[in-house]
Formats: C-alpha cells, sequence, structure tokens
C-alpha cells in the first residue's frame, strides 16, 4: 500500500472529515471549569470529570442558560481539530444536568430577568374576562392539553381555539414554542390571549420553560399571555414572565373563562330572589287597602253612633210630651163643653167616665 | 323577548336591567307579572344559550419543529 503523504492542512481536514463522520453529534456529561466570554460573542470552557478534561468552544447566541464553573451540565457538541491542532468540542447546545446545577442556573437566570424588569408587576396586562378567540401552545398528546380542553368546553364555549402542536421538553421545545408564539403574533387577527400550557414532570422535563429566549419571547408577546407549566409547586421562569401564571393546565382554564354552571346557577337565582320581592309588593298593597277600608269603616261607625244619639234625645223629648204619662201621675183628662147641664168625658189613668156639669165659674 | 342575536352578555346585562325594576320607584305591581314572565324567559334563553356553546378547537397546520 502506497504511504499517503499529507499537508498539515490536509491533515488537519482529513481529521475533521474522520471525526465528522464518526461523531457528526455526540452528547458529553460533564463539569464546566475555566469558563470565560471573549470580546461578548465567544465562549471557551473545559469540559472534565475526574480523570480527563476537554475544551469547548460556542458562541454567546447558542447559549441559552447561564453556565458557570462547577456547573454540571450535558453539550451537545462536534468534535473538531483546529488549524493549531488543538482538539476541540464545538458545542451545540449546552444545558445544566441534575437538580443542583438547574436550580443554579435557574437562581440566575431568575436574578439576570428580574434585574431587567421582566418580572415586574407593572408589564402585566389583564385577561379578558370572557375572550372569544384563544390560541393554545402545547404538545395535543400530553395529559395537561387534555385536562386544560376538557375544563375549557365544561366551562365555556362558542370560542375559536387555535392549537400549535409543539413540544414541550427537550432541547427542542424552547425553539418551537418561540415559533409558535411567533406565529400567533405575525397573525393578521390576533387571539385575545395565548395559553402555554405542560403538566407535571421532572425538574429536567420542565427545564425548557426556563430557557433564556423562551422567556424573553413569552415577555415580549403583543398577544397577553397565560401560562400553566407543571404542578402547584413547580415554578418556571416562563410562569413568571408571563402576564397571568396558573398553577397547572387545569388552573389556567379556569382563569381563562366564567364557569356557565355558576352563571346558570346565578341567573336561576336572580328570577328566584324576584318572587319575595313581588309578594311582598302584594302584601304592602294589600295591608294599605285594609287600612283605607278600616278607616272607612270607623268614620262610618261614628256617623251611625252620632245618628243614633240624635234619636235617643228626640224619643227622649217625645216621651216627655206622652198624656199618658201626666194621665199615671194621677191627672184627668176631660173632653166636653164647659157648660152647665152638658154630658162630658174623663179620661184617667184607669177609666173613662162620663158626668154632667153642674156648675161652671170663669177664673 | 330579546333579539336572537343578542351576545350572552348582552342579555344577561337586559336580565340584571330586568330585575333591577322590581327595586326601583318605577316599580308598578300592575306591571310586575309581564316584567317577572319576560324576565323568566330571558333566563331560560341565557340557560339554552350557555349549554349549546360549542368551542371551535382547530389544530394549526403550521409545523414548529423547524424554521420555515
Amino acid at each position: 500500500m502506497e504511504k499517503l503523504r499529507l499537508s498539515v492542512s490536509d491533515f488537519v481536514a482529513v481529521t475533521n472529515q474522520t471525526l465528522e463522520y464518526a461523531y457528526p453529534s455526540v452528547e458529553i456529561e460533564g463539569e464546566v471549569a475555566s469558563f470565560k466570554v471573549n470580546q461578548d460573542k465567544y465562549v471557551f470552557f473545559d469540559l472534565k470529570d475526574s480523570t480527563a478534561s476537554v475544551g469547548c468552544f460556542m458562541t454567546v447566541w447558542q447559549l441559552r442558560v447561564p453556565i458557570e464553573d462547577g456547573m454540571k451540565v450535558i453539550v451537545v457538541a462536534t468534535p473538531k481539530l483546529t488549524q493549531w491542532g488543538k482538539f476541540s468540542l464545538t458545542i451545540k447546545s449546552i444545558r445544566p444536568s441534575g437538580e443542583g446545577a438547574l436550580k443554579k442556573s435557574f437562581e440566575l437566570l431568575k436574578h439576570k430577568l428580574d434585574h431587567e424588569g421582566l418580572f415586574a408587576p407593572e408589564r402585566k396586562r389583564a385577561l379578558p374576562a370572557v375572550p372569544q378567540h384563544i390560541a393554545v401552545i402545547s404538545s395535543t398528546q400530553a395529559a395537561g392539553y387534555a385536562d386544560f380542553i376538557k375544563i375549557l368546553n365544561d366551562r365555556w364555549g362558542g370560542m375559536q381555539v387555535d392549537v400549535a402542536h409543539v413540544q414541550v421538553q427537550g432541547a427542542d421545545a424552547p425553539d418551537q414554542i418561540i415559533r409558535a408564539l411567533a406565529y400567533f403574533n405575525s397573525r393578521e387577527i390576533l387571539p385575545q390571549v395565548v395559553v402555554i400550557i405542560r403538566g407535571g414532570g421532572s425538574a429536567d422535563d420542565l427545564s425548557a420553560f426556563n430557557d433564556e429566549p423562551l422567556v424573553r419571547a413569552i415577555a415580549a408577546s403583543r398577544i397577553p399571555t397565560l401560562v400553566g407549566v407543571g404542578h402547584e409547586i413547580d415554578e418556571s421562569l416562563a410562569d413568571l414572565a408571563a402576564d397571568v401564571r396558573a398553577s397547572t393546565p387545569s388552573n389556567a382554564a379556569q382563569i381563562l373563562v366564567p364557569d356557565r354552571g355558576e352563571i346558570i346557577r346565578a341567573v336561576r337565582y336572580q328570577i328566584k330572589s324576584l318572587i319575595p320581592r313581588v309578594e311582598g309588593a302584594l302584601q304592602q298593597q294589600s295591608f294599605e287597602v285594609r287600612s283605607i277600608l278600616e278607616r272607612a269603616l270607623g268614620r262610618l261607625d261614628d256617623a251611625v253612633d252620632s245618628r243614633a244619639e240624635q234619636v235617643r234625645s228626640i224619643r227622649s223629648v217625645l216621651a216627655q210630651l206622652n198624656p199618658g204619662l201626666i194621665l199615671a201621675r194621677g191627672y184627668a183628662l176631660i173632653r166636653g163643653q164647659a157648660a152647665v147641664g152638658e154630658i162630658i168625658e174623663i179620661e184617667t189613668d184607669k177609666s173613662i167616665m162620663k158626668a154632667e156639669v153642674k156648675y161652671v165659674e170663669t177664673k | 323577548m330579546s333579539k336572537p342575536n343578542k351576545t350572552i352578555q348582552e342579555k344577561i346585562t337586559e336580565l340584571t336591567q330586568l330585575t333591577e325594576w322590581f327595586d326601583s320607584e318605577e316599580f308598578a305591581l300592575e306591571s310586575a307579572l309581564d316584567m317577572y314572565k319576560k324576565a323568566e324567559a330571558l333566563a331560560e334563553d341565557i340557560e339554552k344559550d350557555l349549554t349549546a356553546l360549542k368551542n371551535d378547537i382547530n389544530v394549526v397546520k403550521q409545523r414548529f419543529d423547524s424554521e420555515s
């Protein structure tokens, strides 16, 4: 076999071709050391474990989460031999690995974005009370999405719901969600709310929602945002950047729309409450009519009593004039002519007699 | 009776105004029965509308797994 003689440049090129063929993309887990950023553009660090270390290179724009020395990370990279003969990894993506690193990265980014005012309460916009057109960004195969849609349909209807199906975990998730957000924000007719939801998962599963470009895209959305990621105890930076935060996808549906069942109950109560009001008014009117009648009856009684008194008085006067009473006292009533020889009639209380006039003397 | 093209919110507002009439100075016993029937019909209408409402859910065709 003929010996292959190469120039140094060719050797580097052939080596890189071989490496690219053998390891087009390799995932490596290790600890970050000697992390530095040059000219605000280029990132250099070493990835190491207890026995080995390899240099890494990437650009600042690829750095989606804060990284610092001592942090455990997983990188997706392409191995490369530089023209100076130095072996290094060209990093395609990097993410914290393990609870400690995730937490550290979360706190660093939270502090940075909070300092920029991305989570400020004054930036928050109110959601419409009863939206008619909403956008949902989620995985349509996820349980969280199914919960959200079920509760949404149970509580309210008549809405146009546009759904963008995206990955909600893994390295590709943040960019897919960012593209979906951009899609809805570029519509001619904007939805009134964009809802980003994902059910519970491990810290690593939910780490897509702590991605810096995604958090910034949520904060920059023209459409008001509602984010419901994970369980009640989970907090993501996407939650903090949203206009409204829901504790779960189900809670997002509860926040978003009123409950038609509650409205129906309230409407029924409104109608039921009218009956006592009408009954009260009827009782009041009836009471007033009774009062008027009682007053009229009282006046009638007074008039009757007054007339009866008058009659009693007249009867008393009439009784005094009765001739029978005078006869009873011993007097007599004489009828006939007072002339001698005339026969006269004498009436007493007990008898009527006839007598002849014997003597008449004028008084 | 409310117009058929009114929104549920408009009907609820109308129902609230109708029920407020019962507490207002305009209340008259002669009109109360008519007003009650009107409110009752409106409430049934609202309940029917609310129950019949369905969401139109549409998964957009646009793919987001790569830059388009």
